[in-house]
């Protein structure tokens, strides 16, 4: 390990280089794993494209889902996320289709975006609900592949919903899924194309609204008929005396106001920014621009007493616009109970305040016109317009739009995810190429010169992976931890910043190695997290936090601290299992192979060193799982009232701290030497996977903030698996090799 | 620590003369003493943890935290359940080993920590640990928990403990001074005949739960079971019948406590009456037209009224809450909440007041006293505080300010004689 070459070989060089410049292809440069890359973020974005559609501008439009401002190519992504469990689509001849394709075709041109791909099935009974077999029609279907089936997925989905969630087997998982997912790809398809009022003939002859409704044939879009029933209010309003039951004109507001009103309900996301006078900064559907939305669920219509409504509506129509404001604000305030009045201040407000049709309704039909025409440059145009409208009214809350957008397309995890796997390779062959090279009595350089390379690559990768966690906290102006998915994130960083420093010191190759296998581990499990739909229900990884987490002090210190905890218990755990690995090979080969005694003469130094790292490393665990948990406590003791309560998680991460206590006791005790120590770090392995996920599985506490099953079988395997290797750490073979060692 | 304190040990002689002095608690110091207690521990919490699912909680308490010993059965939905499940297995509870600890670390402070700068981090550490124990302790002797409920425009001056429940009678002959005789669980509890001279009648316990099924019986139904005797009040105009049922002690667990009472003037009987507490306040019972006396059910005794209700147990408070406003308010297009906040003046004595919002991760702290947002119906306007006192709140915190400087002194002359070693053993990348 401490040789000096100063004739470093020019190949050696080479070679190093090489490695390192691909870690930086996989972690920064444009390579087909990502859409984008470094460079996009500093070039800034295309000049729009006259010969097709401006799809990377319409990306960056700003709308509102899940309670956060974000360009649409993020609701697309988090959409198929949740769809299809992939960032893409893919088209009937099995093409993929970026995301922002795929969703402009459903929002503009659902006859061919129901012939696209869009949905993951592939539970054997869900499939032959829908008379498809998995080896035959493959796992992924269309829409138009789901409609005729849409009503016995919806009876058997309701059939499933009624039985108790911990007693739902596999096919009612997979149903309910199902379900879901066929109303989410129908609602995001209304969202912008609003459904028909479904009006037989008789009841518009009856109404009278023919003449207000859309025409196709004379009417350039909808925006004709938004036009004409803000007339029809502006003139209602002129006579409130009309409002009345039996009075033809109120009878076809009516109409409108419910047949707008049902539209919030199949509308995905908030497309029309907020209004300028707004301080509230609402966005708003469709629906809601015209209309405002309902006060209550529909159904409590049935509650009103129409005489007192028609009188009630009557009376505030009246009122000038600026009073009827804040008596309608009044209302909302003081009468929370009183269904008539409270459907009245809706529809006072709908035909006396809405005066105007948003001009952003009008943007959106054009879109969808010039989308259909294929007119690329009214289509690119309206484009810009919608951006700057949607961006200069949402001020601030637009601000990380463009960023966001680039970020998605480069997808930092994954880059380093794929970075880690060739790091534990090089690491893997050092290895092996100092096995060899001692086994001959030769010093060694190959594998040196791999250790470092290994080393040089962890910093780049780890530089990838800083870049990822500190983009999303910019997007989301929080802490890095915010939820179980980040909190994955956040625990592969930890283990390999601490791994870069440890090799820092001592180039084994172990640090590099365990250091990306738990990076590797722990970007992999965020995967699987961020497609758990029940843990992450709209596919977006960056959800609002709720009322009692919102607090970015605590959370950058309790929950960051905490994770840490996790990160560095669970690297001490691996270097243990690394003691075991090493032991395991030297006692296949050790007293096998010719070269034996020469390798065990290394044992002893390199278990001392694993022993000093896992010690050193568990000091840093005790450390901060003990600070956080107790930073827990005192948060706790802030917005609950007690500084422990026993809840389920506060009593895992007690666990870890027990745990650790015990390590470090029982290695100053002297109870434990090597073996043990590297016995109880992996089981510091189990104790933190059930205190992360384990706990969550329980569902009681109010911790529940990430409630999950499906990772049940895999920590059960997990922890199986540990307790495998430390079993082997106790195999009687291993105890001593005395013939072996006295011949070393 | 052991091997530095044998080397240790002949220069400095304190150490050898405190082990000397104090030689019967060397035994209790051992580390491996501490070992098994911190092992145990493990089990305790997990299993404890575990059985949150089936008890609750607080049931999770009282088995196992607030115990010398808890007994457990292998749940029975595991694997092997159904044989492993008959095994009666005792766990060491939290009294028994968080005392032990404390002996423990106490025995170790005393005859095998050094007290010397080099190993101050160590002694904080332990020092800070004993008080986070100690205080835990406390905290689980004298903690009380309380709640408030308080509609918007109105106010209020007591709490109502979560669990506990009191027999009050309210004189309201003259509604300018209203009197008060409350009898607490305790004594209702003793059963028996209940005397007391601010009571013109004697009571007759004849049956208290802590829960109850109650339904509503048709009219012209004969009353059978428990209520068979009750011949007054609500029991009898809206024909109660009640069952009795186990304490729920799970969080989200309602438990109805229930009284049924005879009372005497002498030995002439008044008649029998049924009471119910309602879990969320006895204010809750006028939502059900049927049963909404069971807040004040009336009785007239030598010219005087009484009324009579049993009730979450009561504290009144030299102070008063007024609710202004409730707001929550949620993120757009969401069911995630990200404001609950009542907005509030506290009425002190003297005429004083002052406003305060209470919101997430901001109590209102008063007289010993903290009110947290607990729920809220802002369609309904009203709010309901958590009201908590905890004498001992504070140890936590100097406990973490003493493990964590410990901690920060012990690591970094271990991180510094790290970096020191092996720097020079470094290669260049």
């Amino acid at each position: 390990m401490n040789e000096e070459n100063p004739k470093k070989s020019v190949k050696g060089k080479i070679v190093l280089w090489a490695l390192v410049l691909l870690g930086v292809y996989f972690a920064f440069l444009p390579n087909r794993f990502a859409s984008s890359s470094i460079l996009d973020f500093a070039k800034g974005e295309p000049a729009p494209p006259t010969d097709s559609f401006d799809l990377e501008g319409f990306s960056r439009i700003p709308v509102l889902r899940g309670g956060r401002v974000k360009p649409i190519d993020s609701v697309a992504r988090n959409a198929l996320l949740v769809l299809r469990n992939k960032r893409t689509a893919l088209d009937e001849a099995g093409n993929k289709i970026p995301a922002i394709n795929w969703f402009a075709e459903v929002l503009f041109n659902p006859e061919v975006g129901d012939k696209l791909k869009t949905f993951l099935i592939d539970h054997d009974q869900v499939l032959g609900l829908l008379g498809k077999k998995l080896s035959v029609d493959g796992k992924f279907f269309s829409y138009q592949d789901l409609e005729p089936h849409l009503s016995e997925i919806d009876a058997s989905a309701r059939e499933a919903g009624k039985v108790e969630q911990e007693k739902r087997d596999s096919f009612d998982q997979n149903i309910i899924e199902l379900y879901r997912s066929a109303l989410l790809y129908r609602k995001i398809k209304a969202t912008l194309s609003p459904p028909d009022p479904q009006l037989s003939p008789e009841m518009a002859e009856q109404l009278q609204v023919a003449d207000v409704l859309f025409d196709p044939e004379k009417d350039k879009d909808l925006t004709a008929e938004y036009v004409r029933f803000r007339e029809l209010t502006k003139e209602l309003s002129s006579r409130p005396e009309d409002i009345r039951m039996g009075s033809a004109d109120f009878a076809k507001v009516v109409f409108f106001l419910d047949h707008y009103s049902r539209m919030n309900i199949w509308s995905e996301f908030f497309a029309i920014p907020p209004e300028k006078s707004d301080p509230k900064k609402q966005w708003r559907s469709i629906g809601e621009s015209l209309v405002g939305k309902e006060p209550l669920d529909s159904k409590e219509k049935q509650k009103m007493d129409p005489s007192r409504f028609a009188s009630t509506l009557q009376e505030l129509v009246s009122m000038e616009p600026d009073a009827l404001a804040a008596r309608l604000l009044q209302i909302r305030e003081n009468q929370k109970m009183d269904p008539t009045v409270l459907f009245a201040s809706q529809y006072a407000e709908a035909i006396k305040l809405r005066r105007e049709v948003d001009p952003v309704l009008g943007l959106y039909e054009k879109l969808k016109a010039s989308y259909q025409d294929q007119d690329y440059s009214t289509f690119n145009q309206t484009v810009a317009e919608l951006r700057m409208v949607g961006t200069e009214r949402a001020g601030d809350d637009a601000s990380t739009l463009e960023f966001e957008k680039i970020y998605n397309g480069f997808e930092p995890f994954y880059r380093s995810s794929i970075a880690y796997v060739l790091i534990f390779l090089i690491a893997g062959v050092s290895w092996l190429a100092a096995t060899y090279s001692t086994t001959l009595g030769r010093k060694g350089e190959t594998a040196r010169l791999l250790r470092n390379a290994a080393y040089i690559l962890t910093a780049i990768v780890l530089l990838s992976h800083t870049f990822g966690l500190a983009g999303r906290m910019y997007i989301e102006g929080r802490p890095p931890v915010t939820n179980l998915y980040s909190s994955a994130l956040f625990i592969g960083w930890g283990a390999v910043l601490l791994c870069f420093f440890t090799e820092k010191y001592l180039r084994l190759g172990v640090a590099s190695a365990m250091g990306s296998l738990v990076g590797f581990g722990s970007l992999v499990i965020a995967h699987n997290l961020s497609l758990d739909s029940s843990l992450n229900p709209t596919g977006d990884t960056m959800e609002m936090m709720r009322a009692v987490l919102d607090s970015n002090f605590w959370l950058a210190t309790h929950v960051v601290i905490i994770t840490i905890g996790y990160s560095t218990t669970f690297l001490a755990g691996f270097l243990g299992i690394a003691y075991v690995c090493h032991k395991l090979v030297l006692s296949l080969f050790g007293g096998t192979t010719k070269y034996g005694s020469k390798l065990m003469g290394t044992q002893k130094d390199a278990q001392r060193i694993l022993g000093a790292m896992i010690y050193g490393i568990t000091c840093f665990s005790l450390f901060f799982s003990l600070v956080g948990t107790v930073l827990g406590g005192i948060w706790a003791d802030q917005s609950w009232g007690r500084f422990w309560g026993w809840d389920a998680k506060e009593n895992g991460a007690l666990l870890i701290v027990i745990w650790n206590a015990i390590l470090l006791h029982a290695r100053w005790s002297g109870t434990a030497k090597i073996r043990g120590i590297s016995a109880i770090a992996i089981f510091g392995n189990v104790v933190t996977a059930w205190s992360w996920f384990g706990t969550n599985m329980l569902g009681v506490g109010l911790h529940s903030y990430g409630f999950m099953d499906k990772a049940f079988n895999p920590l059960m395997y997990f922890i199986l698996s540990q307790l495998i290797f430390i079993g082997i750490a106790y195999l009687p073979s291993f105890k001593s090799k005395p013939t072996i060692e006295a011949s070393a | 620590m052991s091997k530095d304190t044998k080397s240790k040990k002949r220069k400095k002689g304190s150490l050898g003369e405190r082990r000397k002095k104090f030689a019967w608690l060397v035994p209790l110091a051992s580390i491996n003493l501490t070992l098994t207690l911190l092992s145990l521990s493990m089990i305790l919490v997990f299993v404890a943890t575990l059985e949150q699912v089936r008890i609750g909680i607080r049931g999770a308490l009282a088995e196992y935290f607030e115990s010398m010993f808890g007994i457990w059965y292998y749940p029975e939905q595991f694997w092997g359940g159904e044989f492993l499940n008959a095994i009666p297995i005792p766990i060491p509870g939290g009294y028994l080993l968080g005392g032990l600890l404390i002996i423990n670390l106490t025995a170790a402070y005393i005859t095998r920590f050094q007290w010397t700068g080099k190993k101050m981090g160590i002694q904080l550490i332990h020092l800070g640990i004993i008080m986070l124990l100690v205080g835990q302790l406390a905290t689980q002797a004298m903690q009380e928990e309380s709640r408030m409920q308080i509609n918007k425009g109105e106010s209020s001056n007591y709490i109502e403990r979560f669990h506990g429940v009191e027999l009050a009678f309210s004189d309201v002959t003259d509604p300018e001074t209203q009197r008060v005789v409350t009898i607490p669980q305790e004594i209702i509890e003793e059963g028996g005949t209940i005397r007391t001279a601010d009571l013109p009648f004697k009571i007759q316990v004849k049956h208290f739960g802590v829960n109850c099924d109650f339904t509503v019986s048709p009219e012209g139904s004969t009353p059978a079971g428990l209520v068979k005797d009750v011949n007054r009040g609500v029991g009898q105009t809206a024909n109660l019948s009640i069952s009795e049922k186990e304490e729920d002690f799970s969080s989200e667990g309602l438990n109805f406590g229930y009284l049924i009472f005879e009372l005497f003037d002498g030995t002439n009987s008044l008649g029998t009456w049924l009471t119910l507490a309602h879990p969320g306040g006895n204010h809750w019972w006028k939502e059900s037209p049927k049963l909404s006396d069971l807040a004040f059910q009336p009785i007239r005794h030598e010219g005087k009224l009484w009324g009579v209700t049993l009730r979450s147990e009561r504290e009144y408070l030299p102070y008063s809450i007024e609710l202004l406003d409730v707001e929550n308010e949620f993120y757009q297009g969401t069911e995630i909440p990200f404001n609950f906040e009542s907005d509030i003046v506290l009425n002190l004595e003297g005429n004083q007041s002052r406003r305060a919002l209470v919101y997430m991760n901001t109590p209102l702290r008063h007289g010993g006293k903290t009110f947290y947002q607990y729920q809220m119906n802002a369609a309904a306007n009203y709010t309901v505080f958590q009201v908590i006192r905890n004498p001992s709140w504070l140890v936590p915190y100097i406990a973490c300010v003493l493990v964590s400087i410990g901690l920060l002194w012990q690591f970094s002359f271990h991180l510094i004689r790290f970096l020191r070693k092996n720097s020079n053993s470094a290669q260049p990348a």
